[in-house]
């Protein structure tokens, strides 16, 4: 039960709280008569400063009655509001909840040690794109990929690192393996710049793939060599390009009878890129100088580099077979002199041995 | 623009109204500031208080005023970093994740101090900045911005405040992370 002091009305008598009354010029009022008071005061003149009465046994935060109120700043405080006012505790829940937190917090950062993982090195792949570090880049993204394959930013620079470093099948794993080839926002300038790359490189294969078509036939290589040059303005980031292009020029200067092009070009890439292939076709453009001239250096060289394609094949079956057939042409051309087309090579050898069969 | 009430707001931000009260009264025990009342959280404008007396130091006014903004910035970049990456880059459905982005979006977005608060800054700072007080002379320009960002409340400013730390932040930590 709450005790407290009391006061009587200077006006009505009324007994009440010390905390209820007020004080005007001296005398104490309840609160209906300090407010006539007041209006009395302003309307003859005198000093209308009101201030409103203080228990000074009731404590000022818990309004409780205490013989013994403790002098707190400016107020009177009881025992145990003033310990509270001066040392004001976390609340237990407070004090569970933050321990709680920082559990979880712990839990998330552990469980999540996978995705800053992913993110670091999303983030580094993207730095390496922006030096232009493409293949590096990639190895960074995939694995990026690997634990996030639903990220739209990690499958776009996958994608965009793996077309600039001319691997076709990665980017095309990295965006059809990406919900099925959808993405969040098709209007967004990153999506846009890989699709534009992308088109780019479908395009370019496919002319290539014509153009390959159109090298089989005798008498369509310049027109296959200039699907070649298209391709590659637009992919230029094709691997091998310069030799693939390289190569459909020879066949176009080889049809042109512009055997010192061809050999131009046979040398430039036997000395880029020493290897079987290279080195077969060095072998047939230095036949084509040896039928034109009949200078034997050209066919001693000739079967120099013949020798050196099949050292440089013999651990590689594929091009050991092409290489057998193509053989057979550089060494007509040798014995012979004469410069004859596949089809009309075929048809005079391959022909006769078919009907022999 | 859409309006919600502040107190649903604060309701569906609640952990960010605590941790702005924790971070007053952390304040003014460090400053051994006398505290008259405590509501951590409640139902009601404002969402939640610390009554605690005045001090005339003004190292004391300025981190019991600020120090909601400091603490709430760092643990809202603290927990949005957490959830950061499955949650925007990574897009991995993880509700661990999302909830941690909730509670740094929730904390974020109780960073700004009170008019109340900023007004003590503002009235004491420019004395004692006259006076040579680096913390006065900081806090003014700070105190000036949040006082524009607490107007901008009525335009999610505080969403917007809690946006930025949360994703920027990130963004930041993880790119400098990825250069090391």
């Amino acid at each position: 039960m709450r005790a407290m002091s009391q006061i009587t009305c200077g006006t009505c008598s009324r007994e009440i709280a010390t905390s209820e009354g007020y004080e005007l010029n001296g005398k104490v009022y309840c609160e209906p008569c300090a407010s006539t008071a007041l209006q009395v005061a302003k309307q003859s003149g005198q000093p209308a400063n009101i201030v409103r009465l203080v228990d000074k046994t009731i404590c000022a935060r818990c309004k409780a009655y205490s013989g013994s109120l403790l002098e707190v700043g400016n107020l009177r405080l009881c025992e145990p509001c003033a310990a509270l006012v001066q040392d004001w505790p976390y609340p237990q829940w407070l004090k569970l909840s933050l321990a709680g937190l920082c559990v979880l917090l712990v839990f998330a950062l552990l469980h999540g040690r996978k995705y800053f993982a992913a993110g670091k090195n999303l983030y580094r792949g993207e730095q390496l794109i922006e030096k232009g570090q493409y293949p590096e880049a990639l190895k960074y993204l995939k694995e990026t990929l690997r634990i996030a394959p639903e990220s739209d930013k990690g499958a776009l620079l996958t994608a965009k690192a793996a077309l600039l470093s001319g691997d076709i099948d990665t980017a095309a794993n990295a965006l059809q393996g990406h919900n099925s080839g959808r993405f969040e926002d098709a209007t967004k300038p990153e999506f846009l710049e890989v699709k534009n790359m992308w088109d780019r490189a479908t395009s370019s294969m496919d002319k290539l793939k014509q153009a390959a078509t159109l090298e089989e036939t005798d008498g369509h290589e310049v027109q296959a060599a200039t699907l070649v040059h298209e391709a590659a303005s637009l992919y230029p980031q094709m691997p091998q390009l310069q030799l693939i292009v390289d190569h459909f020029d020879e066949g176009a200067a080889f049809s042109r009878k512009d055997y010192d092009n061809f050999l131009r070009l046979a040398e430039k890439d036997w000395n880029t890129s020493p290897g079987g292939a290279t080195a077969a076709g060095l072998a047939s453009a230095l036949a084509c100088k040896f039928a034109v001239t009949n200078d034997p250096a050209f066919r001693k060289r000739s079967e120099e580099m013949l020798t050196k394609a099949r050292e440089l094949s013999a651990s590689d079956k594929e091009t050991t077979a092409v290489l057998s057939e193509y053989e057979g042409r550089i060494r007509y051309r040798l014995d012979s002199r004469q410069v004859i087309t596949k089809t009309e090579y075929d048809r005079k050898f391959h022909k006769g041995k078919d009907a022999a069969k | 623009m859409f309006f919600i009430p502040g107190q649903l707001i604060a309701l569906l931000t609640f952990p960010g109204v605590i941790v702005h009260e924790t971070a007053h009264l952390f304040f003014c025990k460090m400053f051994n500031l006398k505290v008259y009342d405590v509501c951590f959280y409640r139902f009601g404008n404002p969402a939640g208080y610390v009554i605690h007396e005045n001090s005339e130091n003004f190292t004391a006014q300025f981190f019991v005023s600020m120090g909601p903004f400091f603490v709430n910035t760092v643990l809202c970049m603290i927990f949005c970093t957490a959830a950061f990456l499955p949650v925007w880059e990574l897009k991995v459905v993880d509700p661990l994740a999302y909830f941690f982005y909730w509670l740094g979006l929730s904390i974020g977005m109780h960073s700004f101090p009170s008019t109340v608060d900023l007004t003590h800054i503002w009235k004491a700072a420019p004395g004692l900045a006259k006076k040579g007080n680096v913390l006065a002379i900081v806090s003014l320009p700070l105190a000036a911005i949040l006082v524009v960002l607490n107007y901008g409340r009525v335009i999610w400013a505080d969403l917007g405040y809690g946006i930025v730390v949360g994703v920027l932040g990130p963004i930041a930590l993880f790119r400098a992370m990825a250069r090391l």
